[in-house]
């Protein structure tokens, strides 16, 4: 009935027994912004979403600097927290990001790609509540770490 | 230590920047900076939305600008982190954003950000971050 009681079914990962969805992929591969910046799309599981995206000159935050904009990596995470809620819930979700937190631990290397992995680690009927991790070399050795909530649209959703 | 920064400068040093076609004046206020709207801005087709993600870059660069002309450098300060609240979906407008030093210290700028488009009194936006300021700040 309330937020809190649907908890307890989504306890896994969040996600409960949501059913992957195939075709998760096309959030990044057909929303403007997303393909603006060159984002790909690497994987996605229920509640789970990685996308790659690879360093381009024009996105570079300082001239001489070659390293990726702090401001790329937040709508690259913002996308991958998307993606991992879309892959769970499908795109009737509709999730709306409400808010997006995020630590830059060091910049990412010049001229380096950078992946973010996102996963929905508790969802209620109206949120879901995620945490995010982008790195250039290794998931071990993160640029950036984020903490976001979504509000979700689940009407439609069991 | 006193020159003043120059904005045009400070954005057309960043590809980023530029890739946003982000532009800004300094006034009474301090720096109002404007982002046009562009089919590439887009996050949600359906509503239309812009992505949450070029918003707050928007905001991000709008900081960095504010804590220039502020400080009166064009070296350009570095995110420690941001945190940022979406109120409303961004449409398919023109958006405007003004940040405010809430702090400035020797090393680290506490820095909030608003973004609206239509009306001022409605922002779509909010962001707050701290900022690494750039070396050589600290003896002044």
């Amino acid at each position: 009935m309330s937020d809190i009681e649907q908890r307890d079914d989504t306890a896994t990962d969040g996600v409960g027994d949501w059913a992957g969805n195939p075709y998760a992929s096309r959030m990044v591969e057909y929303t403007p912004y997303a393909v603006a910046l060159g984002m790909k799309f690497v994987s996605s599981s229920a509640g789970r979403g990685e996308i790659l995206l690879p360093w381009r000159e024009d996105l570079v935050g300082q001239d001489g600097t070659d390293i990726l904009a702090p401001g790329v990596l937040t709508a690259l995470i913002d996308h991958a927290c998307g993606l991992a809620i879309m892959a769970g819930l499908g795109f009737e979700a509709a999730p709306a990001t409400l808010d997006l937190r995020i630590d830059h631990m060091r910049p990412a290397a010049p001229r380096a790609s950078v992946t973010c992995s996102a996963h929905v680690y508790r969802a209620t009927r109206t949120i879901a509540f995620l945490r995010a991790e982008a790195w250039d070399v290794s998931p071990d050795d993160p640029v950036a770490a984020a903490q976001a909530a979504f509000t979700l649209n689940r009407r439609s959703v069991k | 230590m006193t020159a003043a920064a120059d904005l045009d400068t400070i954005l057309s040093s960043s590809p980023f920047a530029r890739f946003l076609a982000i532009a800004a004046h300094a006034d009474e206020h301090g720096v109002l900076a404007t982002m046009p709207v562009r089919d590439q801005l887009v996050g949600n087709v359906m509503l239309p939305a812009l992505h949450g993600g070029c918003v707050a870059s928007f905001l991000e660069i709008a900081c960095l600008l504010q804590v220039a002309h502020e400080v009166g450098t064009n070296a350009p300060a570095r995110a420690i982190n941001i945190s940022v609240e979406y109120l409303r979906p961004a449409r398919r407008e023109t958006t405007y954003a003004r940040a405010k030093i809430r702090r400035l210290g020797k090393r680290v700028a506490v820095v909030h950000a608003e973004a609206w488009q239509q009306d001022e009194s409605k922002p779509v936006c909010l962001l707050q971050s701290h900022l690494r300021l750039p070396a050589g700040l600290a003896s002044e």
